[in-house]
């Protein structure tokens, strides 16, 4: 079929009704989470790549990157990344054992995506107070 | 096994209902073996960038200068950045519906993953490699 054929056919089709009008549940959610914190992640990557840079070359390098590490917003931004990997990692083991065809009743599911919520929360905490104690 | 279809798009022929010959199945699995290696890395690597949060210069320094830390960090800033690329363009492909705006957002994509990997591990080797 031409592309142009393609490309009429594909306006005509109707779009998803999408977040507008679904009633928000918890395994939605989740779902949006999972996709909200891996584009935080590429987004805290760069940051955090910036710096080590910042730290390896140091001097006036690390005094300009200084703030995605200390400080009120680098505390803020080293937490989030914490729990956006924490978060993401549950969500890709929910998606490990759906993959397996494990879980996935209703019951199954909402456990599951309590269990990403709660646990990315959880292991967060957890860490931040072992290193706490650690320091 | 692979199994090829006639179909270059695939949607449906004679014999062949909803089957795809395009790149489908291969990102899902992608996405899932890098995940495999990921959740251990992600895991450590949380651990020692928690412990950057409010360090001197210094203690910065010392935290990554350390074999096993920089290490997992270097792998995990290659295989994250790989796995975050391939998600993006996830995103884009769901979002950007312009074909030269998606076009042009996934080849910044593909760089901007490249330069990010290349900045972490530069940074990284500039700390812990051997003087």
């Amino acid at each position: 079929m031409a592309d142009a054929d393609t490309d009429r056919l594909a306006a005509r089709r109707p779009l998803s009704p999408h977040l507008t009008i679904f009633k928000p549940i918890l395994t939605m959610m989740m779902s949006v989470a999972h996709r909200i914190t891996g584009a935080g992640l590429y987004v805290g990557m760069a940051l955090l790549a910036l710096f080590l840079l910042g730290a390896a070359v140091g001097g006036g390098a690390y005094s300009a990157v200084s703030w995605i590490g200390s400080g009120f917003i680098g505390n803020l931004v080293v937490l989030m990344v914490v729990w956006a990997i924490f978060h993401h990692l549950l969500g890709g083991v929910r998606h490990a054992l759906w993959d397996r065809g494990l879980y996935m009743d209703a019951k199954g599911r909402e456990l599951l995506a309590q269990g990403t919520l709660v646990g990315g929360i959880l292991l967060t905490l957890l860490v931040y107070i072992f290193k706490t104690l650690a320091s | 096994m692979t199994v090829a279809t006639r179909f270059k798009s695939g949607r449906t022929g004679p014999g062949d209902a909803y089957v795809s010959d395009h790149s489908g199945s291969p990102h899902a699995r992608f996405m899932r073996l890098t995940s495999y290696a990921l959740a251990p890395l992600g895991a450590l690597s949380a651990w020692w960038i928690l412990g950057l949060a409010g360090k001197p210069l210094e203690g910065v320094r010392a935290e990554i200068g350390r074999p096993i830390p920089a290490l997992v960090l270097l792998a995990f800033g290659v295989v994250g950045m790989i796995h975050a690329r391939r998600g993006m363009d996830d995103i884009i492909e769901d979002y950007v519906h312009d074909k030269a705006l998606k076009a042009q957002a996934i080849v910044a994509n593909t760089w901007a993953s490249r330069a990010i990997a290349a900045i972490w591990v530069l940074a990284i080797l500039l700390i812990a490699a051997p003087k």
